[in-house]
């Protein structure tokens, strides 16, 4: 009943697809830290108007399914005039929703520190910029591997709703040969092996690192373990 | 072109009636996956190897996979495979009542050594069956522990409604597409959906704090 | 003329209705050692947390050996504000010893040491470890340098944040209770340090419960009650005064539990 050709002869395709998503989700990964960086601070902050605007933008991004933002996005730049191909949006949105779940995590790590280690540093005269540097971001960095994987996790999962807007990433590729093979069965099945392919060897590898992150600090208590993430930890948005 | 906020309005009535739609899915899909949630618990809680084995690959391809894949799977692969059609709307509470069972089942677990051994032991002592041990003991406080994590599952499925219009479900993401279509102007409509969804998830996120807050007194 | 440590000058903090800090004065010369005691929420808290423009106070300034803190007040009155980097810059000349000392636990017991040293008070590196072993040799751990602190006693943890505050060169050392955190054998260790210290000549206000030290090692005692310092003095004269209606009180409660706590003479002689 399964036809093992429909796969096979299309495997370059869903290789390629594949490829496409972890790029995105690599992208998605790097502006997604850089703004949760940013956002963290502004959440942190004394300033009120910085604290709403970052609360605002976290409650907007996790309140909204990530289809919409997606096509807010896609329809809503070219209508201010700004059009770029439909790739460079999806990215966009990606990121857009992954820096509010990072942005959270971060958050979540900093005030899980002590309040003392901010302020002991501040006492002794350390800027707020050293203080971050050499105080907090050391601290937070193990803590937050097991969040920030599975939110990644997340996102390679959430880049596959990019296929509506035809970013040709693995579920588009699946759709592009489901169109042309009728065998939804086979290709869905292929598609979610692969997706699950991703994401063990993604939860593997980062639980190899936190290991490794753990042993360089034998001070630090860690939550390792690769038996976790056997059985992928996805988080929930 | 300009941003046009009485377009947004005018879509609004057709796109919250559409959002109902993803409203009545959502507590479908919620009810079924906390009866498949609490029945995976159950089973798991039995310690038969190689059913508990069986759920936890299936767990892993759950959690692996993207919940629109799962969607397509039951939509369009279903069909294919067994013949068994199901109707969009069908198909996509299936699949997210499917999803959502598993990632209750693990919120349960989690929280279960949580509960106070000792309860349980007691209540055997008594001669309590099991069944009535899990019904009258153990489940009614493990809910009211979960509540917070049952809430935020709760927003995930309503975000997960909006997949469906992928599958042609007409709910509030699609009513908006075809209203933009219709216009030949998309923006302004899927603001309006944008704006449901998030009213019906900060509506839940609060609902489900002013809950916390009431166990939490109760609780004392 | 004996040379200042550490002034407050008319230090007020609100906290809606109430005055957390209400008019504080004090100056505090080079090598006193003061304590200051008071019950608890009387204000000791953020005293220290203003003293340190942690928490600015509504008014008031704050006076580091010749320098303010926070704020400047100029010869002609005028006020100004200082910047941020100004006010990291004359921080460090007060060193703070926190009750929950606070070390951070990422850095080895030097590194905890040298990093201000390092960061703050821009020394190279190498003379940062000089003056760390030193200190810490002075403080008997040098043999726990390459330690975590979360691999020490408590007792150590405490000498560690003391030579990591010492080694910023401070004008005077705060100490926020310095033995509440500890087990009660180690009580005696650090109050026998802090009267060394005392004996060394270093100024120091201590924050204390213990008023055995506060009585016995301190030269000045001063009370703290709702936001005021409302006695200043010599240990004994304030221990034994009936001016103010609270700090009778208090000392009558304490001589309540400690017959001998007013008379210390009389136990010795029994």
């Amino acid at each position: 009943m399964l036809d093992p050709t429909v796969i096979t002869e299309n495997l370059p395709l869903f290789l390629e697809g594949a490829l496409m998503t972890l790029r995105v989700t690599a992208i998605a990964f790097v502006v997604g830290m850089t703004i949760g960086g940013i956002a963290s601070v502004a959440i942190l902050s004394s300033i009120a108007p910085l604290r709403w605007l970052a609360a605002a933008y976290v409650a907007v991004m996790r309140g909204t399914p990530f289809i919409v933002l997606l096509f807010l996005i896609h329809y809503g730049l070219p209508a201010m005039g700004v059009r770029l191909p439909a790739l460079v949006n999806g990215t966009v949105a990606l990121s857009l929703f992954a820096g509010a779940y990072y942005t959270e995590i971060i958050r979540a790590c900093v005030k899980a520190l002590p309040k003392g280690q901010w302020e002991s540093a501040r006492a002794i005269g350390m800027s707020p910029v050293a203080a971050a540097r050499d105080i907090i971001i050391p601290q937070i960095l193990g803590p937050m591997v097991p969040p920030v994987v599975n939110c990644t996790m997340t996102m390679i999962k959430e880049s596959s709703v990019l296929s509506t807007i035809t970013v040709a990433e693995l579920t588009f590729a699946g759709l592009v040969v489901q169109g042309e093979t009728f065998a939804p069965f086979e290709v869905f099945i292929t598609v979610a092996l692969i997706y699950w392919a991703i994401t063990a060897a993604f939860a593997f590898g980062a639980a190899l690192f936190e290991r490794r992150l753990a042993g360089a600090n034998r001070n630090r208590l860690m939550t390792p373990l690769v038996a976790r993430y056997l059985l992928l930890d996805g988080g929930r948005t | 072109m300009k941003f046009d906020f009485d377009y947004v309005l005018s879509s609004l009535p057709r796109v919250s009636d559409a959002a109902m739609v993803n409203l009545r899915i959502a507590i479908l899909a919620f009810c079924l996956a906390l009866i498949g949630g609490t029945a995976l618990t159950l089973v798991r809680s039995l310690k038969i190897a190689p059913l508990n084995g069986l759920i936890a690959v299936c767990l892993s391809f759950i959690r692996g996979t993207p919940i629109l894949i799962q969607i397509f799977l039951i939509y369009y692969g279903l069909p294919a495979a067994t013949g068994l059609r199901l109707p969009p709307e069908i198909a996509g509470i299936t699949a997210i009542a499917l999803n959502s069972s598993f990632f209750i089942s693990e919120i349960m677990r989690g929280s279960l050594p949580e509960i106070d051994g000792g309860q349980i032991e007691a209540s055997t002592a008594l001669g309590l069956s099991p069944g009535v041990i899990w019904r009258k003991v153990i489940l009614p406080q493990l809910f009211r522990r979960i509540s917070p994590m049952l809430i935020n599952e709760g927003t995930v499925i309503v975000k997960g409604t909006a997949l469906l219009s992928v599958i042609t479900v007409v709910e509030a993401l699609r009513v908006s597409q075809q209203i933009g279509a219709a216009k030949f102007r998309p923006f302004e409509p899927i603001l309006a959906a944008a704006a449901m969804f998030l009213i019906i998830n900060l509506a839940l996120t609060a609902g489900g704090l002013l809950l916390e807050r009431r166990f939490a007194r109760e609780g004392r | 003329m004996t040379q200042t440590a550490l002034e407050a000058i008319n230090l007020i903090r609100r906290f809606g209705e109430t005055r957390a800090l209400d008019e504080v004065y004090f100056t505090i010369p080079k090598g006193q050692v003061v304590s200051l005691v008071g019950p608890s929420g009387c204000g000791k808290s953020t005293l220290l947390r203003t003293l340190l423009w942690l928490e600015p106070p509504d008014d008031g300034f704050v006076k580091v050996g010749d320098r303010y803190l926070g704020k400047d007040l100029s010869p002609e009155g005028l006020v100004r504000r200082q910047s941020g980097r100004e006010i990291d810059r004359i921080r460090p000349r007060i060193g703070m010893v926190y009750q929950s000392l606070n070390l951070w636990p990422h850095l080895t017991v030097e590194q905890n040491v040298t990093r201000p040293q390092i960061r703050v008070a821009r020394r190279r590196p190498e003379d940062a470890r000089d003056k760390a072993q030193a200190l810490l040799d002075r403080l008997q751990i040098a043999q726990l340098s390459d330690r975590y602190p979360g691999e020490i006693s408590g007792g150590q943890k405490q000498r560690v944040a003391i030579a990591r505050a010492l080694a910023m060169d401070p004008e005077i050392m705060l100490f926020d209770e310095p033995t509440s955190a500890l087990d009660p054998e180690l009580v005696g260790e650090v109050l026998s340090l802090l009267r060394e210290f005392a004996d060394g000549g270093m100024t120091m206000m201590v924050v204390t419960h213990e008023l055995a030290f506060a009585r016995d090692v301190a030269s000045r005692l001063m009370f703290m009650d709702h936001g005021r310092i409302v006695a200043d003095g010599d240990p004994n004269t304030v221990i034994s005064s009936r001016k103010n209606a609270r700090v009778a009180e208090f000392f009558d409660r304490v001589q309540a539990f400690h017959p001998d706590f007013r008379n210390p003479h009389q136990r010795r002689q029994r």
